[in-house]
């Protein structure tokens, strides 16, 4: 085998003070198509960053062409490593032509030399089957066609090593074929590629080689010939809960506080749940299947539609923020900062919030009772010290009690939860743990969407994968783990699905 | 076999981008076409030379400032600091014009002037990156300020024959804007021109694609503090000499004649022929109503109202072409 052009090797980085990466070691080899997988939050960004310069590792090395290096995105670039990333870098006011060439135009006599660079993206173009005018600012296309023209892009300058970062994440099946066949003729010429994707029926059809992530270390790094699906998940998966979870005892009642059939909101498509008093039920899937808009169309803060829907005893879908409110349904939002708390203000105002509107009406506040009201909210869910504090004192996982709190003066039966443990420290996570079980033996209903597997296999009653905006499986507690959560989710339960 | 030839006659990749980038600002020019039509119909002289010269006088400095406004509005920026930069170019042509360097020692100190305080904005801007309405908002104090230590009141001169030949009987500044426009076009096309669009829409992206961010982002600054210098050399040279606070007008004036024509707020939207023709509109508007005899109280009123309106619509516009666009998360 040639030797590798771009290879890591014992890296380590972390992030204030939380390890990502704990010696990982990879090596892209000329005219290999490599595999990364691992789980939402196993470091695989984080050694794509550093792997294209954008990061740079607190221990370990990079070796290009068997000389160690230090990489910046510059530097990368001109030594030939091109990554197409999922946030994507194109400006949409620019044509795709000009988005193509940006930072390495073609140039006439100091100028940008149109005709050249005209020629070689049309010629990209239709290597990766885009068939627009060049032309067209980038802003007229679909999410889909912007990611093949990022996948142009990265190849108008013709890369040594070539990283892609889910790039058939949002092509339909006709693109994906395209792509693929694309990355089938890079190989054949020489080109090492990393490919990162969590269609393991793609990885296993185009890959030669798979290095697995887990927690941030490498569970595997072998040639992929004879491993199968199932294989696959089986390194991924399997983090120690510890006694990070509460011991529970399941306590459904029989009539669902919320059911809906044929539900669907944004994303979410042609969904039927039921949610019972006293049961978690928890949301699983990869990022953006549309678990969010599940959770946003059942509290009416989006649009959502449904062939028959109870909630509360009551039928129909609340259809507005307020009146799911006076149902008692309350929502508590992944980005806590942008929608859950109001940073600048007191954690006591913050805690009152919600009832304000309820208890006072036109009355003049009273002071007294509220702060009896704060103090014994913050007192049930330990928030901790001068609750005049403006909330951005507190640490995330303070934050999110903070976030959580509020809603219980208003007692409500239903609630929703979106990622509420992202970002938050493993002492808070186990409080807030324990205080949903706990919120579920009082008999309120939980609907918990997370992007932590381990979360979902140990705290609900039943659990949801969603994929594509669909619920494609409802796990009975029995029957619930990781490996069946994850295999779900990648549609490496058989049914590989291509788009 | 290549690929030119092979998708048939097709117009060159340059100019099929420069006309879809003409598309958003068609409306623009329709009523923009009217109002002069109007102007024309009311003021028959402008149709003459010498009218047309004048007109374009009162059009040229608003024109400058305008562009100058919509490349830092490119750039993601703002510039509170428009009429002081303004007022700076006029006091330092007036003075050192005055003096022994004459005119071209003063046109060179403008242009000196306008580049460095335009670089040293956009260096404290993007390097430090603070805000740009708080930097150039701070900035407005100290080049107001500088432009009172030079002549704390109207005072310095400038050459007769150059008032005469830039603000006399012959449209000498139509074709001043002719040249710089040109420039910009010649600026645009090189790489660093045209990632200006990139810079200042997405930066992080540009970055990653290897585009100097930041060196394009202070150039713009420069280019920007340059084209207000000039702009006040100009004005000094229809006045006949420098007025520190001249330039105060050109600072909201500007923001509305970029705005007017299709510039966004959020970086790499817009083009600079919008700007100028939105500067052109706000001319022709002020002189339409001037000759209707509107109070000028009125004309402030409508000028206001038809800002916000030729902001809304194209909104509007879009809002009804697409009724139920999906909402990103």
């Amino acid at each position: 085998m040639a030797p590798p052009i771009l290879e890591a090797r014992e890296v380590w980085k972390g992030f204030f003070g939380n390890p990502v990466l704990k010696g990982v070691s990879i090596a892209l080899e000329p005219g290999r198509v490599h595999a990364l997988l691992g789980e939402n939050g196993a470091g695989k960004s984080t050694l794509i960053n550093i792997l294209s310069g954008a990061l740079s590792p607190d221990a370990g090395s990079l070796q290009l062409d068997g000389r160690a290096v230090s990489l910046t995105p510059a530097a990368a670039r001109r030594h030939g490593i091109a990554v197409v990333q999922q946030e994507l870098s194109l400006t949409t006011h620019l044509s795709i032509a000009e988005n193509i060439g940006l930072g390495a135009y073609p140039l006439r006599f100091g100028l940008v030399d149109y005709r050249a660079l005209a020629r070689s993206a049309d010629e990209l173009c239709r290597s990766v089957g885009l068939d627009e005018d060049v032309a067209r600012p980038v802003g007229e296309l679909s999410l889909g066609r912007r990611q093949l023209v990022e996948i142009a892009k990265a190849l108008f300058r013709k890369p040594r090593v070539l990283i892609l970062d889910e790039p058939t994440s949002s092509l339909s099946a006709h693109e994906t074929r395209t792509l693929i066949g694309l990355v089938t003729a890079l190989k054949r010429a020489g080109t090492a590629v990393l490919y990162i994707s969590h269609r393991l029926a793609e990885v296993t059809e185009i890959c030669d080689h798979v290095t697995v992530l887990k927690d941030g270390a490498c569970t595997a790094d072998r040639p992929l010939a004879g491993v199968d699906a199932a294989g696959l998940v089986r390194l991924m998966v399997g983090r120690d809960p510890g006694d990070l979870f509460p011991r529970w005892d399941a306590c459904p009642a029989a009539q669902p506080a919320v059911s809906v059939r044929g539900f669907s909101a944004g994303r979410t498509m042609e969904v039927d749940l039921d949610i019972h008093p006293g049961e978690v039920l928890g949301v699983g899937g990869l990022v953006g299947q549309g678990q969010e808009d599940l959770l946003l169309g059942l509290y009416g803060a989006i649009p959502a539609s449904a062939a028959s829907a109870v909630f509360a005893g009551r039928p129909g879908l609340p259809g507005g923020v307020t009146r799911a409110n006076a149902r008692g349904v309350a929502y508590i939002p992944a980005d806590r900062k942008r929608e859950g708390v109001h940073l600048t203000h007191s954690i006591a105002d913050n805690l009152l919030l919600p009832g304000l509107a309820r208890g006072a009406g036109w009355r003049r506040r009273a002071r007294g009772a509220e702060a009896r009201l704060a103090a014994t909210l913050a007192g049930r869910l330990s928030v901790k010290g001068d609750l005049d504090r403006p909330v951005q004192a507190l640490s995330g996982g303070n934050q999110q009690k903070v976030a959580l709190a509020r809603w219980m003066p208003l007692d409500p039966g239903i609630l929703l939860l979106n990622d509420p443990t992202r970002g938050v420290d493993i002492e808070t996570k186990r409080e807030i743990y324990a205080m949903l079980r706990g919120f579920a033996a009082e008999g309120r209903a939980i609907l918990l969407a997370s992007s932590d597997t381990p979360e979902l296999v140990h705290l609900c009653d039943r659990v949801a994968v969603m994929r594509d905006g669909r619920i494609v499986a409802i796990l009975e507690r029995r029957d619930i783990s990781e490996e069946r959560i994850v295999a779900l989710a990648m549609a490496a339960d058989g049914v590989g699905r291509a788009a | 076999m290549t690929s030119a030839s092979a998708a048939g006659p097709r117009r060159s990749l340059y100019w099929s981008v420069q006309a879809r980038r003409n598309r958003g600002i068609r409306g623009l020019a329709v009523v923009v076409a009217g109002f002069l039509a109007l102007y024309a119909a009311l003021f028959p002289g402008l149709l003459t030379l010498a009218g047309f010269a004048k007109f374009s006088q009162t059009w040229f400095p608003l024109a400058l400032t305008g562009m100058a406004q919509a490349m830092l509005m490119l750039a993601g920026g703002i510039s509170l600091s428009m009429g002081a930069t303004v007022s700076l170019g006029a006091v330092v042509a007036a003075s050192v014009m005055a003096g022994s360097l004459g005119v071209a020692g003063g046109i060179a100190a403008v242009v000196a002037t306008g580049l460095l305080v335009g670089a040293a904005t956009g260096f404290i801007a993007v390097r430090l990156r603070l805000p740009a309405i708080i930097v150039t908002l701070a900035g407005s104090f100290i080049v107001g300020g500088a432009a009172l230590l030079v002549l704390p009141r109207p005072g310095g001169s400038v050459p007769p024959w150059l008032s005469d030949l830039l603000a006399g009987s012959t449209p000498t500044a139509f074709a001043l804007l002719v040249v710089v426009m040109l420039l910009w076009k010649l600026y645009a096309a090189t790489p660093l021109g045209l990632s200006l669009y990139a810079a200042g829409e997405n930066p992080v992206g540009a970055h990653r694609s290897g585009v100097p961010v930041e060196a394009a982002l202070i150039c713009a600054y420069a280019i920007s503090g340059t084209l207000a210098a000039l702009a006040g050399l100009f004005v000094a040279a229809q006045t006949g000499s420098g007025d520190p606070v001249i330039g105060q007008a050109f600072t909201l004036n500007s923001i509305a004649a970029a705005v007017l024509g299709g510039v966004g707020f959020l970086g790499g939207q817009g083009t600079m022929r919008g700007a100028v023709m939105g500067s052109l509109l706000l001319t022709a508007m002020i002189n339409v109503m001037f000759f209707l005899g509107l109070p000028p109280v009125a004309q402030y009123i409508a000028q206001g109202l038809i800002i916000v309106g030729a902001v809304a619509l194209p909104q509007v516009a879009e809002r009804l072409r697409r009724p139920r666009k999906r909402r990103s998360t």
